[in-house]
Formats: structure tokens, sequence, C-alpha cells
């Protein structure tokens, strides 16, 4: 207004020009602070973009009127009009002042308007970050403390036979039941685990499945002694231990075998589980123990790790875990 | 009562004989340890009762009964199936989980033993192998749901192509057999080929009505209508004016 004044040089008491920037502040405070309640009440904020643009559009062209109505009204009921001004129409004065003073509300608007909406997007981000990083443990939780009850069952069941027919027997399956028990529950606690301790696991499962499937189930371990040190997902090779038997060894009148291997391949560390069976196509929907080792592989270690199962040759099924080494995730 | 004890685990038919030796009404004449052998041995020992388990290698407890001609009263044993459980339940089946609770072993057997008095089963009618006896219950699964059926509560069995619709109470499963097959083992006394495509049991005729060229329409309790053939109502007023 200041710089208005002196370029066209046209005399104008000190008076009537601090009373028009007066008025030309409180209008224009009080028609964006119109337009802000509007926005709010109406809930643009939280709308999708190109559905708010042209409503914002809309509305930034009324309040301009709004506001030039508001100046132009008080500059007239106030008489401080500039002399020269005076030769001009109302309404010309009126759309003049719509579009000079829009251009001004045009930026101003938009700029709150995209500081609100960045500021909830970033916060709409942060939430499903927390959200994601929150199903992630339930996921991971869920999943560890996974185990069989059809399988407690029976071995309590066993376990109750043995008491008379084989008390020593009996005694260590107590044992082993207790360890597979207590290491479900404690899972939840460590991300990882040493391939040494998830191997104690599964030896005890497979002695108390052996309790059960007697000379059906023949065992044999194949493990690298170097990877007994190497960090595994707890309860992971015992899933895949653990399917091998319900899918495979359980299937078979006469039982079969299950070989357990882990050792270094290339880049990787190498987890392998066969069993005696065969693959069909209803294996992959009934399979918990597989979809979740796919998913749990892929939330520790993204996609550098990989996971298969095949029919490895006509009478064995191969189920393999590929983790890549500890120094290489770092 | 004879027994067989049907499960893949030698140490859990152990468990369940050495329970067993607290009823001396109930005696294990045999074991099987898996579908196949079960069946080989209940039509060798036709016990009165068998002990299954569900889960077994090869087939499943409930594929080996839809498989057997007639059906020993059946005590399922399980250590945790959520599938099975739920059919039990909605059937009323009877059913024990493993490790087995002495007191619901006792109230099992007690049951059986009380359905037995109200019934009696003749031994006699048993001798005859091929023909089924009216008491005889055929076990009946269609999907989740499965169930045990006296013949003497099946209303009408209809062909549909190599199956059979079996009509008892609200329900009409599929079984794998031929209406043939169905045919030479039931007891003609009771179940009377109607036509091409229906065997009716002639106990759950409601009404009988004249029909087109000398035929008869039987309408049978369910409500159900069945046009029986000219030829076989010539042979169906035979029997009934016996």
């Amino acid at each position: 207004m200041l710089f208005f004044a002196h370029a066209y040089d046209v005399q104008i008491s000190t008076r009537v020009l601090l009373c028009r920037i007066v008025i030309v502040m409180v209008a224009g405070i009080f028609s964006t602070h119109l337009l802000r309640v509007f926005i709010k009440w109406r809930g643009w904020l939280l709308q999708p973009i190109e559905k708010v643009i042209p409503r914002l559009m809309i509305s930034m062209v009324l309040m301009s009127m709004i506001y030039s109505l508001l100046v132009l009204g008080a500059i007239e009921f106030f008489s401080l009009s500039i002399e020269t001004a005076k030769k001009v129409s109302f309404w010309t004065r009126f759309l003049g002042s719509t579009v000079d003073n829009g251009l001004f509300i045009l930026p101003w608007t938009l700029i709150y308007y995209f500081y609100h909406f960045i500021e909830k997007s970033r916060k709409q981000q942060m939430d499903t970050l927390q959200l994601e990083t929150l199903i992630k443990e339930l996921e991971l939780k869920t999943i560890k403390a996974h185990i069989n009850p059809h399988f407690i069952f029976n071995s309590l069941n066993s376990i109750r036979a043995l008491v008379d027919e084989n008390p020593e027997r009996a005694r260590k399956a107590i044992t082993e039941l207790s360890n597979i028990l207590r290491s479900s529950m404690q899972a939840d606690k460590s991300e990882t685990v040493t391939l040494e301790k998830e191997l104690f696991i599964v030896k005890d499962y497979l002695a108390l499945e052996n309790m059960r499937f007697e000379d059906r189930l023949k065992i044999e371990y194949e493990i690298d002694e170097d990877t007994l040190d190497q960090p595994v997902p707890p309860m992971m090779l015992q899933t895949l231990v653990e399917n091998a038997i319900k899918h495979g060894i359980s299937k078979q009148i006469h039982g079969g075998i299950v070989r357990v291997i882990s050792e270094f391949k290339g880049h990787f560390h190498e987890m392998a589980v066969q069993n005696t069976g065969y693959l069909n196509g209803a294996r992959n929907t009934e399979g918990f123990g597989l979809s979740s080792t796919t998913d749990r592989l892929n939330l520790l270690y993204g996609n550098k790790a990989k996971f298969e199962i095949k029919q490895a040759t006509a009478t064995l099924v191969e189920a393999r875990v590929l983790i890549p080494f500890e120094s290489e995730i770092r | 009562m004879r027994a067989i004890i049907i499960d893949d685990e030698r140490l859990a038919r152990a468990e369940l004989k050495k329970l067993l030796q607290e009823f001396p009404e109930v005696e294990v004449v045999d074991e099987a340890a898996n579908a196949e052998e079960g069946i080989a041995k209940i039509e060798s020992q036709r016990p009165d009762l068998i002990f299954l388990d569900i889960q077994m290698p090869g087939k499943t407890g409930f594929d080996m009964l839809s498989e057997l001609e007639r059906s020993p009263q059946v005590i399922f044993t399980t250590a945790y199936d959520e599938f099975a459980l739920k059919a039990f339940e909605v059937n009323a089946l009877d059913y024990l989980l493993k490790p087995v609770e002495p007191k619901r072993l006792a109230d099992a057997i007690q049951k059986l033993q009380l359905g037995e008095g109200k019934e009696p089963r003749l031994e006699a009618e048993h001798t005859n192998n091929s023909i089924l006896h009216e008491n005889d219950q055929v076990f009946v699964k269609d999907g989740e749901r499965c169930w045990f059926v006296k013949l003497s509560e099946i209303r009408l069995f209809e062909s549909v192509g190599n199956y059979a619709k079996v009509f008892f109470g609200p329900n009409k499963p599929l079984i794998l057999k031929s209406l043939n097959a169905l045919e030479e083992r039931l007891d003609e006394k009771f179940f009377f080929r109607a036509n091409r495509k229906h065997i009716v049991n002639l106990r759950m005729i409601e009404k009988i009505e004249p029909y087109f060229n000398g035929g008869l329409l039987l309408e049978l309790k369910g409500g159900e209508k069945i046009e029986v053939s000219r030829r076989q109502t010539v042979k169906f007023k035979e029997m009934m004016s016996l």
C-alpha cells in the first residue's frame, strides 16, 4: 500500500493511509480466518487432494470477493477513498480489487493448505510405519510360538504308556518334551539363536517322534560343525522338521527317513530337511509352517534369504533354507 | 463285547489296552496299525466295537469307515484334531481324547452297553455276511459332515451316476456305491427296487397310489414321490399280498 502510494505519487494524507492499512489488515485476517474455519469444518484436510483443489479454487474466488466487499465497503463507509478512485464505478473497483487481492490470497491459501497436507501425510507415514513394526513383532511372536498341539498330546499319551513299559525312557521323554515347550515359549525373546541351540530342540523333538513312530522313523544328521555357531531364526528348522513328520512320515504306512542337513554353500548357510514322501499341490495350501517360514525369512533378511521345497528324488522331499552370512547382513 | 484297537502308534495301542483291562466286559481281540489292516481285521474278526484313531498313514479313520460294508460300534480316539472334533460334536459321535481319561472311557463303554441292551443284535443274522441287517449301521461321510446311519432309518437310495444319494432324516449325502451293488447287499424284505434309479425302504412308505400304465406312485415319509415301474409293480403287489 505504501509502495503504491509512493509509486503513483498521489497525495494521500497519513491518517487516510493508516486507516486504510488497518482496514486491509482486519479484513484480510477476518476473511482468511473465515476460510480456515470453513476448511476445517468441511474436513478438507482429510480428503484426497484432487477433490480438494477445485473446491479450494472456488472458495478462494468467493473469499476474494468477500474480502474486496469488506475493504471497499469499509472505505466507502469511512469515506476514505482517494480522489482519483471516485471516478471509477463501484463494481469496476470491486472486480479489480477481487482479482488484485485474489493474487495475494491464492499463494497464501495454497501455502496454508500444502503445509497441512505435507504435515498430515508425514504423520500418516509415521503411523503406518509404527503399525507395520507392531504387526511384524506380533507376527514373529505367533509364528515362533506355534507348536502342533497334536504332537504334544500324542507325546504325552506315549509317555503314559512308557511309564510302565520303560520308565527310564519315559523320564527322558518328559525332559525332552519340557525342553521343547520351554524353548517354544522363550523363542519370542530373541530374533535369532545359534544353530547349536536350535539343534538341541530338533534332536529332542525327533527323539520324541521316534518314541511315537518307533521303527517307522529313521533319523540322520549331516551337520557341518562349523555351522553350529551360525545365527538362525529360532524354531525355523524345528518347523521344517515338524512338517517333514506331519506331511511325510506320518502319511507313509511303512514310515521313512528324516535327514537334517546344515552346511555352507557359497555365500550362504544352507539348512535342509529331507523326508520320505511325495510333494503334492495340496501341501502348499495346508502348510502353515511353509508360509510362515517364507514370511519370517522375508521379515528378517528381506529378499536376501531363500526358501524352497521340492521333490529331490523319487521318494524324498527336500525343504531348503539359504541364509546369507551374518557378516553380510551388517 | 469284542473289540479291535486301530491306531498307528504301538504305544497308543498299548496304553488303551492297559486302560481296557479295567473293563472285563470289553475284550480286545486284535489290533491294527493302519486302515487297510483295520478293514481286513474287522471283516475277519467281526468285532462289536472298534477304537479308531483318525489320523493314520494312508487312509484316515473316516475313510476307513466309509469303506466298510457295515460298521461295528465305533469309539474314536484322537490326540487333537480340530476338524475331527467338529465332526464329532455336530453328529454326537463318541470320541476319546488321548491321553484318555479313565472316567471318560468308562462313560463311553457304559453308553454303548445301554444302547446294546435296547436293541439286541441278532448274532444269527450276522452269520449271513453278505446281507445287511436292518439294524446294521453304515458310516456316511459327506464333505465335513459324517453320520452313523441305521439301515432302518434310511428312506431311499437314489442313483446319481456312480454314486448313490442316501435319504435319511433331513440329510441326503452321497456315497460312492452303485445302486446295483447296494441292491445285492440289502435285505429284500425291507428294501425294494422301485425302478432303475430308486431303492425304497418298504417301512417308510406312507401312501400308495395307482399311476399311469398300471404303475404305482409311492409317497415316502419324507414326502418324496417315487414311481414304481410297471414290471416292478407286479413284483411289489406280489410281495405285499403275501
